[in-house]
């Protein structure tokens, strides 16, 4: 284990350091053992909290069916179209609603008030328009990404450095090369918080619809788990997708650092 | 620099793209009204927008609107107050606290969009299929947002304005209530309305799910019974509640904040 | 001195220009039927209070503003939007922050299409040129506000203008830094034989740097004097403390005292109008 260092007004960086893997480690410990002891207790109903030992049995069982594999392949996909369709057009209304006034006065309010509004309540409409299998999943996704990555984009065109944008109208850049070498990357913050956004509500909305649905996928075999009420492969999964929930997210931010070098 | 309007058209000039929005807003559902009628979109898929007009009447009188309207809004409310007053609690001890924020807050923001949604069963089990379930529901993932922002907005507050507070000799709670909680509001705002959206999104969501209580209910209910209309008409209901919840919500911080 | 052209009226020739724009207050003209000649290679300063229209005249002649009257000719063609004999150094930062410095000096060369060898090639010229050598992987945030301006300036250069076009690009400077970057813009200047025209509220930096110093009324914007700099070449900073200098700014000061006066008071009263203090 890391040494201690003392937590002094002049403490230096590195003791500091290993404080805080002490302490997170502390955390963690403290959260499996009350977990543990809850599932002894026999205090909420059986399995309701399983003991870890059958939760890591169930991970490990889960990771070896291909079924398991094809299913997550399965929301994978929809995640990631819905995230390129509403990405994309999110980004294309954006850009059109931040370089034009009247269109952003026009239109941006109802983006802004129809943006937080829980995008489920579609789901019987997108349906009927859909059908039952991975369309209208897709569908919800992207309805939910589009909104979040629209406002995100409109707001930072306006907050590009004006000066950027005469440079580049001195220089007689077509639109193309303004949008590709100027308003993008000028962007580059406003786009990536706004798509780490929507790939959450993504995610939420497509794992709900999956749910709803009940034919496919992660949110599916989450279900299928509570059904039968096995729980330890019902927190297996949970585990998995939130593992990749979490790693997306981080994946997006990293992405947002690295554009900067490459170009 | 072209041409700007002259003082009396200004005002002409406020109106006009709302003018536009809205009057394009008609336009679009007087053509698919018309497209409908003219069976190019089959009306059992999208009815004609004016039925859809029809059915609010309907719908409010006989699904006990009021009573669903509350109970959605209720959870509404209770889990935001929960998720402002906890979240910002835990921020500003997150903030307080060095140590504890250099371990927990990427944790923190990992969890901002994680998909607490899926626990429902969980949460069912634990409080019943009861509102409670759905108000922690909605508590839980409101929460990582608004504790990161309330951490940014203090962490952020410019430091010329702490010498200030320090050169009149505040004390530690009078520096937070006068300097860095106003400072730090405005960044908390933005939390609080990330924070909500998600909140709405997992207790509408879940009403919709486990088929109890409030609106998300209604909808699905609207939904089976292929009752296409009303279906449409609860859905804009829901729409105008997240609308009215979330224009009140700027009139709260226009409040605690008349200057901008 | 610089040598006269093919074209005799010069290479830059303003003509009759008038700007007007409606503001909250009614019409304002900016910019009152100027008219003047740029001959090639010369140095041309712009000097005139705040408020005289140097920065409308700026836009104009750089293409970016084109509702106007009058006309504007570089070589004979006709200026009707941005054009490519000019080249625009603006007076905030204007760097590209995640471009590297040669991605940034590069800029113009890919706008065009050359391809990536050729353009760093031409870019590493004009970084050098610049006195920015050793620095082209670095980026923006990384140099100092000087340095960034130098960076401004070789892209400009790099799309080679017939006309360099500059709005006050030492304004957020340091004295001692912006007599020094005068120098080396001198220097690059005397090279290149480069067409150069300078707005500036700035005497001294005017007078150093020009053959001839336009000095501008206060709005609506006219041609008060234009003075010949008949100082020798080439110029230093150190030339700064002499006699003669001495006389060519306490001259233009003159000029410009009186013009500086009228926008004083004219703002003030504006900034009683505004209260509601005046009738």
């Amino acid at each position: 284990m890391a040494e201690t260092g003392r937590l002094t007004r002049a403490a230096a960086r590195a003791p500091m350091v290993s404080a805080v893997v002490l302490l997170r480690a502390a955390i963690i410990l403290a959260v499996l053992a009350v977990w543990e002891l809850l599932a002894h207790s026999g205090w909420l109903y059986r399995d309701v909290v399983p003991s870890l030992l059958r939760i890591v049995g169930a991970l490990v069982e889960l990771l070896g069916h291909a079924d398991f594999y094809r299913n997550l392949g399965v929301t994978l996909g929809e995640i990631g179209a819905a995230l390129v369709v509403g990405g994309l057009s999110g980004l294309a209304a954006g850009i059109l609603l931040g370089a034009n006034r009247f269109l952003a006065r026009a239109y941006e309010p109802y983006l802004y008030y129809l943006g937080p509004t829980p995008k489920i309540i579609f789901l019987p409409v997108l349906i009927m328009w859909f059908g039952l299998g991975s369309e209208s999943k897709v569908a919800l996704g992207t309805l939910s990404c589009f909104f979040p990555v629209a406002l995100s984009v409109a707001a930072g065109m306006r907050g590009i450095d004006k000066v950027l944008i005469r440079v580049g109208n001195s220089f007689r850049a077509s639109t193309w090369q303004m949008v590709l070498k100027i308003y993008l990357p000028a962007m580059r913050h406003p786009i990536i918080n706004g798509v780490r956004l929507g790939l959450g509500v993504a995610l939420i909305g497509v794992l709900l619809a999956e749910t709803k649905l009940s034919s496919a996928g992660i949110g599916f075999l989450i279900i299928q788990a509570y059904s039968v009420f096995d729980m330890p492969r019902m927190y297996a999964m949970l585990i998995v997708l939130f593992v990749l929930a979490i790693g997306a997210n981080g994946l997006v931010g990293r992405l947002g650092g690295l554009h900067r070098i490459r170009h | 620099m072209t041409d700007v309007a002259a003082p009396a058209t200004r005002r002409a000039g406020n109106l006009a793209p709302a003018a536009a929005g809205l009057g394009s807003l008609v336009a679009f559902l007087l053509a698919a009204e018309a497209l409908i009628r003219g069976d190019v979109i089959s009306r059992f898929i999208v009815p004609p927008p004016s039925e859809i007009l029809g059915s609010f009447y309907r719908i409010a009188t006989q699904e006990h609107i009021l009573a669903r309207f509350l109970l959605t809004t209720g959870e509404c409310l209770t889990a935001s107050i929960m998720v402002a007053v906890f979240g910002m609690l835990i921020g500003v001890i997150m903030q307080r606290y060095k140590l504890v924020q250099m371990a927990c807050e990427t944790w923190v923001a990992a969890l901002v969009s994680a998909p607490f949604v899926l626990m429902y069963p969980l949460f069912m089990v634990i409080f019943g299929r009861n509102s409670w379930a759905i108000i922690m529901m909605g508590f839980i993932s409101g929460l990582p947002p608004v504790i990161l922002k309330t951490i940014e907005g203090i962490s952020g507050t410019r430091k010329v304005l702490v010498d200030v507070g320090r050169s009149f000799n505040l004390s530690p709670v009078q520096q937070f209530w006068k300097i860095l909680f106003p400072a730090a509001l405005p960044t908390i705002f933005v939390g609080l309305r990330l924070g909500l959206i998600f909140a709405l999104i997992n207790i509408v969501g879940t009403e919709f799910l486990i088929n109890f209580g409030g609106l998300g209910q209604l909808i699905e209910d609207l939904a089976e019974r292929y009752d296409l209309a009303g279906t449409y008409a609860a859905i804009c209901f829901v729409i105008l509640v997240s609308v009215l919840f979330f224009i009140a919500l700027e009139k709260v911080e226009r409040w605690l904040r008349p200057v901008d | 001195m610089p040598s006269s052209s093919a074209a005799p009226n010069g290479i830059l020739v303003v003509k009759n220009v008038v700007v007007r724009f409606e503001t909250t207050e009614g019409p304002i003209t900016a910019v009152d039927n100027i008219s003047f000649n740029v001959r090639q290679g010369e140095f041309l300063s712009i000097i005139g209070p705040s408020g005289c229209g140097k920065s409308t005249l700026f836009n104009v002649i750089g293409g970016l503003l084109t509702n106007h009257l009058g006309s504007v000719e570089v070589a004979g063609e006709s200026i009707n939007g941005p054009h490519k004999s000019i080249g625009m150094v603006f007076q905030e930062e204007s760097t590209f922050p995640w471009r590297t410095v040669t991605d940034n000096v590069a800029f113009p060369l890919e706008l065009v299409g050359m391809e990536r060898a050729k353009r760093e090639e031409r870019a590493r010229h004009f970084i050098k040129l610049v006195g920015l050598e050793g620095f082209e992987k670095r980026y923006p945030g990384e140099l100092s506000g000087g340095m960034r301006q130098r960076v401004s300036l070789a892209r400009t250069l790099a799309s080679e203008p017939k006309i360099l076009l500059m709005d006050e690009p030492f304004a957020a400077l340091d004295e001692q830094t912006r007599l020094l970057l005068g120098d080396k813009v001198l220097q690059i200047q005397q090279q290149l034989q480069q067409t150069t025209l300078l707005i500036t509220h700035n005497i001294t930096e005017a007078v150093q740097m020009s053959d001839r110093v336009l000095v501008m009324t206060y709005r609506p914007g006219k041609v008060k004097r234009i003075v010949e700099i008949n100082l020798p070449r080439p110029r230093t900073s150190e030339i700064v403390g002499s006699e003669a200098f001495g006389r060519y700014v306490a001259q233009i000061w003159s000029d410009l005292r009186e013009e500086a006066s009228r926008g004083m008071m004219d703002e003030e009263a504006q900034a009683l109008h505004h209260q509601g203090a005046a009738p």
